[in-house]
């Protein structure tokens, strides 16, 4: 463990040098990231300007949206399909060889990236919290911010964990790509990245309260655009919780029974 | 299995199951439905040793079964069924403890960050393996300078030259000082100069450390340079297992003689010979290894002799003979 954490803190510094070559692309990625919520949250403002009634107000929309950029870019993962073209193509081997986790490489990737975006997203959600800072929740208590933080880590161990599991179906599969493009589509709609969980049919409520993907972007977010009670917040996060150690004893199993059958094609 | 070899094999064998698809649309939606499987023997019952120090040579036609062998041995592949042990451990099971103690090089596949220069890779390495600073330092300056590499290692990898890349690989693998070294088609794609310079490395290595080396190579002045022993596999068996001029001895018990004289002889009168050739004032015939004396003091006798050259044929030629032989037997 104590190795796998020195490997880790010097792969983060290669792949930060590596990365900071494209600091015009982290800008442009950042924007994007950021126009979807900002193109959601005016259009609902609108619709609520216009006499639309929805089960949360303006405060909560406009919280959310302005917070959804930098809680989707924190859990985010992109690892699937690079992963699974390492099991298909035979590139795996050259890490199993070496005493260390076969995955430490793409923690590192996804940590730096992160940790280079952040210098591009938080000048930009800056910029859009001061332009509505009159119409937004802020909890005053530091408490919250803990929580949203705290659930944001999770989060984003949940997202990378599906991740790991998807792949590891490439050990069997020819192709995950279906796999990882339907991941995405579905976890964009339940994770709340596209409309709030909180605008989703009454009768849906129980399914959407409690599906997995809830708790990799719109927890968090909730936490501080809402008015969850303590009691749902606990709840929320022994099942958030729940979540990242069910999927991770799944994927472990999963990639367990993968390497067996790993064919380390081509090497 | 004992401890004291480095590599024990008993019968072991590895069978792939994969799906047969015809080409075309028709196959294509047939296998949507339909799929035939089929297991293929890749390794079949093959049993060896390797003590500490050897440098052996893994021989075969592709798809013979050797780079599987390989694969097993540094634990990258279950076994089917048999007994392995490398080291004392089994393989497969990835053990840290055992993975420090080995190194495995693929000709076609890196192990070096590309966008970086090597000396991050060979860091990421230090704490991979758990080496002391003072240990590191040693073995980069001794690698590098055995490699002839100083200027590289702060180079970005990408613009490295091939053979300078594969130079490099070397030093990632050796780096932690690992007791065995498995190379799959090390030399794969260099010049002359390069493949040299590798072979000469990977002969120094085993010398200083006393690595155990296992490599595969198509490249039969690989296996010349380096092995004083060589097994063939093909078909997924072990065909030979034995000391590389035995090889040349079982599989072309001639000699090959090529006389050139100073006026021109008459070689019919040579008794005990075969292939005679005549090409101006060179003869050229083979021999059998117990008669060679004998055919050569008739060649002195023959005519003015200007050149004298014994020879055993050429150890790719005898590859080449051996597996096609193979081929249409089986």
């Amino acid at each position: 463990m104590k190795r796998n954490l020195r490997v880790l803190q010097r792969m983060i510094a290669a792949e930060v040098a590596q990365q900071s070559i494209y600091r015009g692309a982290w800008v442009i990625f950042m924007l994007a990231n950021i126009c979807t919520p900002i193109i959601s949250l005016l259009i609902w403002r609108t619709a609520l300007a216009n006499g639309a009634r929805l089960p949360v107000d303006q405060r909560y929309i406009t919280t959310y949206f302005v917070l959804l950029g930098f809680a989707t870019m924190a859990t985010s993962s992109w690892m699937a399909g690079f992963l699974a073209n390492d099991i298909r193509l035979g590139k795996l081997s050259s890490w199993m060889i070496r005493p260390a986790s076969l995955l430490i490489g793409f923690v590192a990737n996804n940590l730096s990236e992160k940790f280079l975006k952040l210098f591009a997203l938080v000048p930009m959600i800056g910029l859009v919290w001061w332009i509505f800072r009159d119409s937004m929740n802020v909890p005053a208590g530091a408490g919250r911010w803990a929580l949203f933080f705290v659930t944001l880590a999770l989060g984003a161990i949940l997202v990378f964990t599906i991740d790991i599991l998807i792949a590891a179906f490439a050990f069997w599969m020819d192709d995950v790509s279906a796999l990882v493009q339907a991941r995405v589509i579905i976890g964009s709609v339940l994770s709340g990245s596209v409309v709030p969980l909180a605008l989703m049919p009454e009768w849906s409520r129980g399914f959407i309260d409690y599906q997995p993907y809830r708790y990799t972007v719109s927890f968090p977010v909730e936490i501080v655009a809402g008015n969850l009670s303590g009691s749902e917040l606990l709840t929320g996060l022994g099942v958030q919780l729940g979540y990242v150690v069910a999927v991770g004893l799944l994927a472990r199993v999963v990639w367990a029974a993968g390497i067996r059958a790993y064919s380390a094609v081509g090497a | 299995m004992t401890h004291s070899h480095a590599i024990s094999a008993l019968d072991l064998t590895k069978t792939y199951t994969f799906h047969q698809q015809r080409a075309g649309l028709g196959g294509a939606l047939k296998s949507l439905v339909k799929r035939k499987y089929e297991t293929r023997l890749a390794v079949d019952r093959v049993s060896f040793t390797i003590d500490p120090g050897e440098v052996v040579g893994l021989l075969g036609p592709n798809g013979a079964g050797k780079t599987t062998t390989l694969k097993m041995l540094s634990g990258l592949l279950y076994k089917t069924s048999g007994e392995l042990e490398v080291l004392g451990y089994t393989p497969s099971d990835r053990k840290p403890d055992y993975l420090r103690r080995i190194a495995l090089v693929m000709g076609q596949k890196t192990m070096l960050w590309w966008d970086v220069p090597a000396m991050e890779s060979l860091l990421l390495h230090k704490e991979m393996y758990g080496l002391s600073t003072p240990e590191f330092e040693r073995n980069v300056a001794e690698l590098a300078e055995l490699l002839d590499v100083q200027d590289l290692l702060n180079v970005q990898v990408r613009k490295t030259s091939l053979g300078e890349r594969m130079k490099l690989e070397l030093m990632a693998a050796l780096v932690h000082g690992p007791e065995i070294l498995f190379l799959d088609e090390p030399t794969i794609g260099l010049d002359v100069v390069a493949k040299a310079r590798v072979r000469t490395f990977l002969a120094e290595v085993n010398r200083l450390r006393g690595t155990t080396i296992l490599i595969t190579s198509h490249d039969m002045d690989d296996i010349e340079a380096l092995c004083s022993r060589v097994m063939i596999i093909d078909h997924g068996r072990l065909q030979f297992d034995g000391a590389l001029d035995e090889l040349v001895r079982t599989a072309q018990p001639r000699k090959l003689v090529r006389a050139t004289y100073a006026t021109a002889v008459d070689a019919s009168r040579l008794t005990g010979v075969s292939s005679v050739e005549v090409s101006g004032l060179t003869v050229r015939l083979e021999a059998d290894r117990e008669r060679t004396s004998d055919v050569l003091e008739q060649l002195t006798r023959l005519g003015p002799l200007v050149d004298l050259d014994v020879a055993d044929a050429d150890v790719e030629d005898i590859m080449r003979d051996l597996f096609e032989r193979r081929g249409e037997a089986s």
